[in-house]
């Protein structure tokens, strides 16, 4: 069985934390062996650290800062853990937290490198949409945004507007992300939207997208 | 990697006109608050940021430093907060339309150059997130901030402070900001906190033109046109003075200048039961929970009041005070995520009111509607 | 004093001497008697009266004695906060680059107090130009120890004399923006005793900004009588004695490891 190595990237705010949390727990269910693994040093302070007991508990090996070893630290925090740098070596799949903008995503390069293997694993770089965010809020910002990522394999329509969010809002994303995808031959790898109005969707979206369910964790963090 | 695609191509020629897209068409967004700040930045016609990194402010400047360009907007970062501070005073003296962000340390260090925006009577915008204190304290949040933004400095704390409580009162009272500093040549800022600068939410973002907003145009104040000495005077700014009666006939102009200011901006916001045992005093992102806590005791039955000042200097005193002595017996609870820097406002503004005023103090932490809500059930009437 | 809106007979008989820049309303100026500023500030306007920029220089003062200063010009010109002369001129020089940005100051401002700006400024190329007046001291505030007094120099805060092993030796200004300051920078050394080199020095400086070149620097060795307690004779020997012989006169060659456009 092939390990799955993905690496959630995207806008400030366009819903990485949660997506990588949630794909996490949906290969948990699978039966799989997952890391979730936080990558966030462009903002240490407001990433998964909350979480790290949850997700813990629900059989996901987390590596991430937990509260109290920061204690002391401050803004002066070391952001990369130590063992993080050898996240790969884990006999089973990886899940990758991204900061925002290019250097979140280029952090991944220190994995890479420190990992020692000569064998070239290819980590999915998967970025999440919400059209909702005005930096990718539209057709021409989202591919400039691509462009910014370098490397990118996959989208996601993740778009919502909190507590306000609509089944028609969510396919006019599902719309916007699927007319970038085709410009750059990538896949649509899924819609993501709360449970509830996942099951109302129903399991493709309006241009044929998977829909995938997903819940808030990310509130239970400080944002 | 990708390959620059004719897609990609098309997006850079025109993110300016994407941009502006944005502004114009008023879609609700989903944001965080600093995010929001540097839009609304774009929308009053900011034309230069001055700073310097701290956190929770940080994606002020990121954001600013992304969309600034496409529009031929400036940044500047700065060595330190104190230049930051007195580069927006350097740019704002030759006429444009300067602005910083800080927080906690960064704006004590800020402090100098505003002291002397005061004295001179030069324009800015400083955005405020507020964080834990004293010292560095926490990178989290607080309202600890008050006492610093509104009367920090060697003088007498003639300066314009917006407290918001949303992202749309954010939006909509940075570009307030950037007009009436203008307008009144004071230093005016925007009191936010790390919860609004991180916390998400939706919001309309809009082109103040399109909906018939006066932008307030910057004028330079040096370098105007013409040949100084052979075509007009020079212009010569100082902030040294000889002699004390110099200083206080400046002053009392400054003075009489910031008292008419004040019946033209003071703002705030009230609600509640008509009939109140209980009157809630609360700015900013504590206010914002409070609202809400007065919302649910209200439908329980006890009769609450609540009194948000937006801007919290000059601070709507007339307001509150009109409200508290309409009603002898009301009692009076002040929360705030500090130890009593609103708290002495609100006592010094009802001074001579027989009125009880209680607080909430929570120093560096926030504060929750649940817990408003708690002692608002605790000290209330109910009704009958 | 001049006030706003007193109109002042502006002089029917010229005085050659005196630069057309310069506010003959606010002459003769407020500098104590053998002070240096009053030669340093004379070059500066001749150089802007050769240039013929007197409609585009933004003049900035600090605190201390240079503060006399605020309405010495026929330019524009603002007295700002003690050592933030250099940020209040980049800002406005960043925000409308077409001016010819003056920061004008004295040792305290631009060693001590205002290092950090002189610093950045000198290492990011900001376009403007730096004057410092060294007078070895702190004049205004009654004769301290500057970061520019010599070694066994005594000042009111060294009545001893300063002992280099407890404060240290003299900064040396152009030296120290000369290695930091970005390519294209130009730096010197001028005194008041040398009024041609010092107007050269400052004409180049003023010059290589309106250019773009980059960041401009001069150090003026000034002359503090007052403080100093010197008659005429011993001031103009311990300015061309000591403190030549310590700071030396002349340009400084930026340093070639600060090339721009190169990566690391």
């Amino acid at each position: 069985m092939q390990r799955i190595l993905e690496a959630y990237v995207g806008e400030y705010a366009s819903g990485k934390s949660e997506n990588a949390v949630n794909r996490s727990l949906q290969l948990i269910k699978k039966g799989r062996k997952v890391r979730l693994v936080d990558l966030d040093v462009v903002e240490p302070f407001y990433t998964l650290r909350p979480l790290k007991k949850i997700l813990e508990q629900m059989g996901i090996d987390v590596l991430a800062w937990e509260t109290a070893e920061t204690i002391g630290l401050g803004e002066a925090a070391i952001p990369l853990k130590k063992e993080t740098i050898r996240a790969l070596e884990f006999d089973g799949d990886l899940i990758f937290d991204l900061g925002y903008g290019i250097d979140g995503c280029n952090i991944l390069k220190i994995i890479k490198d420190s990992s020692g293997e000569e064998k070239e694993e290819k980590i999915k770089i998967i970025m999440v949409v919400n059209i909702t965010r005005p930096l990718t809020s539209s057709v021409p910002l989202i591919l400039k945004m691509v462009n910014e990522f370098e490397e990118v394999d996959g989208l996601i329509n993740n778009t919502h507007l909190g507590e306000e969010t609509t089944i028609e809002l969510i396919q006019k994303g599902a719309i916007m992300v699927t007319e970038v995808a085709k410009k750059l031959s990538l896949p649509v790898v899924a819609t993501t939207a709360l449970r509830d109005l996942a099951s109302r969707i129903g399991e493709f979206d309006v241009m044929g997208n998977k829909v995938w369910p997903i819940d808030r964790y990310m509130s239970k963090a400080i944002w | 990697m990708i390959t620059e695609s004719g897609g990609v191509k098309m997006a850079k020629e025109t993110l300016a006109g994407e941009y502006q897209e944005i502004l114009n068409n008023e879609k609700e967004m989903f944001m965080t608050g600093n995010e929001v700040v540097a839009w609304a930045a774009l929308a009053a016609e900011a034309d230069f940021m001055y700073g310097y990194p701290i956190t929770p402010q940080n994606e002020i400047m990121y954001y600013w430093a992304k969309l600034a360009p496409a529009f031929g907007r400036g940044f500047l970062q700065t060595e330190d907060e104190i230049s930051a501070g007195f580069t927006m005073l350097g740019g704002a003296l030759v006429g444009k339309k300067t602005f910083s962000a800080t927080a906690g340390p960064g704006n004590i260090l800020m402090q100098e150059s505003i002291s002397m925006a005061e004295m001179m009577r030069l324009p800015g915008v400083w955005i405020i997130q507020q964080r834990g204190g004293p010292s560095t304290a926490t990178v989290i949040y607080s309202q600890q901030e008050f006492r610093l933004t509104t009367t920090g400095g060697n003088g007498e704390g003639m300066r314009l402070v917006y407290s918001t409580s949303s992202h749309q009162e954010l939006f909509e009272s940075t570009i307030k900001a950037f007009n009436n500093a203008w307008k009144y040549r004071f230093p005016t800022f925007v009191l936010g906190d790390g919860y609004q600068a991180k916390m998400r939410e939706p919001v309309v973002l809009f082109n103040p033109k399109l909906r018939n907003w006066e932008i307030i145009a910057a004028e330079p104040i040096a370098m105007k046109s013409g040949v100084p000495y052979l075509e007009r005077d020079p212009v010569h700014l100082r902030n040294t003075f000889n002699i004390e009666e110099e200083l206080y006939d400046i002053l009392s102009g400054h003075l009489a200048d910031f008292r008419r200011m004040k019946q033209e901006v003071v703002e705030w916001d009230e609600g509640g039961s008509e009939k109140a045992d209980l009157l809630v005093v609360a700015h900013g992102i504590v206010g914002r929970a409070a609202i809400s806590a007065v919302k649910t005791v209200n439908n329980q039955g006890l009769r609450v009041k609540y009194f948000r000042p937006i801007t919290v200097r000059p601070f709507p005193g007339e307001a509150l005070r009109k409200i508290v002595s309409e009603e002898p017996e009301l009692k009076i609870l002040v929360a705030e995520s500090a130890y009593g820097q609103l708290l002495s406002v609100v006592k010094e503004e009802l001074y001579g009111l027989a009125n009880t005023i209680e607080s909430y103090l929570k120093p560096g932490l926030g504060i929750t509607a649940e817990e408003i809500e708690e002692i608002l059930v605790r000290l209330g009437k109910k009704e009958g | 004093m001049v006030e706003k809106n007193q109109r002042v007979s502006r002089g029917i008989i010229e005085n050659q001497n005196m630069p057309r820049s310069w506010r003959k309303e606010t002459k003769p100026h407020r500098f104590c008697p053998g002070c240096g500023h009053g030669i340093a500030l004379k070059a500066l306007g001749d150089v802007v009266d050769e240039l013929g920029i007197l409609d585009q220089v933004l003049y900035g003062c600090d605190i201390g004695c240079s503060l006399l200063s605020w309405d010495f010009f026929n330019f524009d010109s603002i007295q700002t906060h003690h050592g933030r002369t250099i940020p209040v001129i980049v800002g406005a020089k960043r925000a409308r680059p077409e001016i010819v940005g003056i920061a004008y100051m004295g040792d305290g401002g631009g060693y001590a107090i205002g290092a950090q700006h002189l610093v950045n400024a000198a290492t990011r190329g900001d376009r403007i130009t730096a004057i410092v007046a060294n007078n070895t001291l702190y004049a205004m505030t009654g004769g301290q120890m500057a970061p520019t007094t010599l070694p066994r120099q005594k000042t009111s805060t060294t009545p001893y004399g300063r002992d280099p092993l407890i404060t240290g030796s003299p900064t040396l200004g152009p030296e120290l923006v000369a290695a930091i300051a970005s390519e294209g920078s130009y730096v010197a050394r001028g005194t008041v005793g040398d009024y041609n080199k010092l107007k050269l020095f400052i004409k180049k400086a003023l010059l290589n900004q309106m250019e773009g070149k980059g960041f401009s620097f001069v150090e003026v060795l000034s002359t503090c009588p007052t403080n100093w307690r010197t008659g005429a004779k011993e001031t103009w020997g311990f300015l061309q004695g000591k403190m030549e012989n310590y700071f030396k006169v002349g340009e400084l060659q930026v340093s070639q490891g600060n090339r721009l456009g190169e990566e690391g």
